[in-house]
């Protein structure tokens, strides 16, 4: 359906002269006229065949430009997915980041040395060391942990194969017998140290 | 030699100053090199004795009472040596065998029972039998019995920590409710047959580091 009136086609068309239309529809007539004329412009300055040739003979970006280029523009990617399958990949990738891995790690241990597991329960203890003949009793070189603060502390170390003497100092200052070594020695000093025997190679 | 060992004696004590000097009390430290000093001399293993200091030092003992304890080590480790040479035809006494000998002697042994052990391992380290047997006493068994034991095991071919492993077997009978009697008749029947003890977890060994080294301390 057109909305011009159709003596404007007329005029438009050279069918009728300008002054035979009436003057209420002169100024459709003009504006019709201004709009072919900015048509009629913009072709002269380029027509769709000159554009075309010119973006064929546009030398062809390097890899580069064009891979910087898809970078920054905005992309639709459209993924189809099965569910099964997508609740199978993300068990392996959870199971790959989160299970750790045993028996290959850890240190190597020389034939004469062995691993020695201290353990002890000091409920509301800030810090616990073992201290013994192994660090020629000296502090700091041993720390206990207590991961899950449930009062039960220990630590793996590994020490010469043989027998040593040892005590665990608690919050720094308090030097406490392993309740659990089974094996003590009077210190000579008022207290009794634990005796660990460490097998070699024991891992 | 007799050159080379003049020329080594003043470093090994400088070296021994070195490991005193900071972590035990000052009036301590020449009482101890003097104490030292007659222990190389009369063939004793000094390790034990610079270590026992250190122990003194780092447990805030007094000068007097860390002296007293390092005098007593060396007492014990001459009583040892002594029942060594006596029991070994005067052969040369290992440093190791020394100590063993001494830790058995202070866990409790008596001379005789130590003469008899040293006497069935000839030229063997003994340690881990006298801890057998200061074990199994400790565990309420009676001394000849658990020498007995442990002596039946050497003669079945059972060496080094194995005779642990003997003393443990006759642990864990008692525990399962066993009388004394009853867990040494159960562990000889199975001789040599005695479980070795389980290694630790792999998680154990995952975890397990060595000690840090301290420099903030001398």
């Amino acid at each position: 359906m057109s909305l011009i009136d159709p003596r404007i086609h007329q005029v438009l068309d050279g069918e009728l002269s300008r002054q035979s239309l009436p003057s209420e529809l002169r100024p459709a007539l003009e504006r019709l006229e201004a709009a072919a004329g900015v048509l009629r412009s913009a072709m002269a300055r380029r027509s769709v065949a000159a554009w075309v040739l010119a973006e064929i003979r546009r030398p062809r970006p390097g890899p580069m430009a064009r891979l910087a280029r898809w970078l920054i523009e905005r992309h639709a990617i459209t993924v189809s997915l099965r569910p099964t399958w997508s609740f199978a990949v993300a068990v392996l990738v959870a199971a790959v980041v989160l299970v750790p891995s045993h028996g290959t790690e850890g240190p190597i241990l020389s034939a004469q040395e062995g691993i020695a597991q201290f353990v002890g329960r000091f409920p509301g203890a800030r810090s616990v060391e073992v201290v013994g003949s192994f660090t020629d009793w000296r502090s700091g070189a041993i720390p206990l942990q207590d991961d899950d603060h449930d009062g039960v502390w220990q630590t793996e170390v590994v020490l010469p194969a043989g027998e040593h003497e040892y005590m665990f100092v608690v919050d720094g200052e308090r030097w406490v017998a392993d309740p659990l070594a089974g094996r003590y020695v009077d210190d000579g000093f008022g207290r009794q140290n634990a005796i660990i025997i460490v097998r070699p190679g024991d891992r | 030699m007799l050159l080379l060992a003049a020329a080594v004696a003043p470093l090994a004590a400088q070296s021994m100053r070195a490991r005193l000097a900071g972590r035990v009390p000052a009036a301590a430290v020449a009482p101890v090199d003097s104490i030292v000093r007659v222990a190389e001399v009369d063939g004793l293993p000094t390790d034990p004795l610079v270590r026992k200091a250190l122990e003194g030092g780092a447990k805030q003992a007094s000068p007097d009472q860390i002296v007293a304890a390092v005098a007593q080590v060396a007492s014990e480790l001459r009583e040892a040596r002594a029942l060594l040479l006596r029991g070994g035809g005067g052969g040369p006494v290992p440093p190791a065998e020394v100590m063993a000998v001494s830790a058995a002697l202070v866990r409790g042994l008596p001379v005789p029972l130590v003469q008899r052990l040293v006497a069935v391992l000839p030229g063997e380290p003994t340690g881990p039998a006298l801890h057998a047997v200061a074990d199994m006493v400790g565990h309420g068994f009676a001394q000849d019995s658990a020498v007995g034991l442990v002596v039946e095991a050497v003669g079945q071919g059972l060496r080094g920590l194995r005779l642990l492993d003997v003393a443990t077997s006759a642990v864990h009978e008692l525990q399962r409710g066993r009388t004394h009697a009853l867990a040494l008749a159960e562990v000889r029947r199975r001789l040599p047959d005695v479980p070795t003890p389980p290694t630790p977890p792999p998680a154990a060994v995952t975890r397990a580091r060595r000690p840090v080294a301290d420099t903030t301390q001398p």
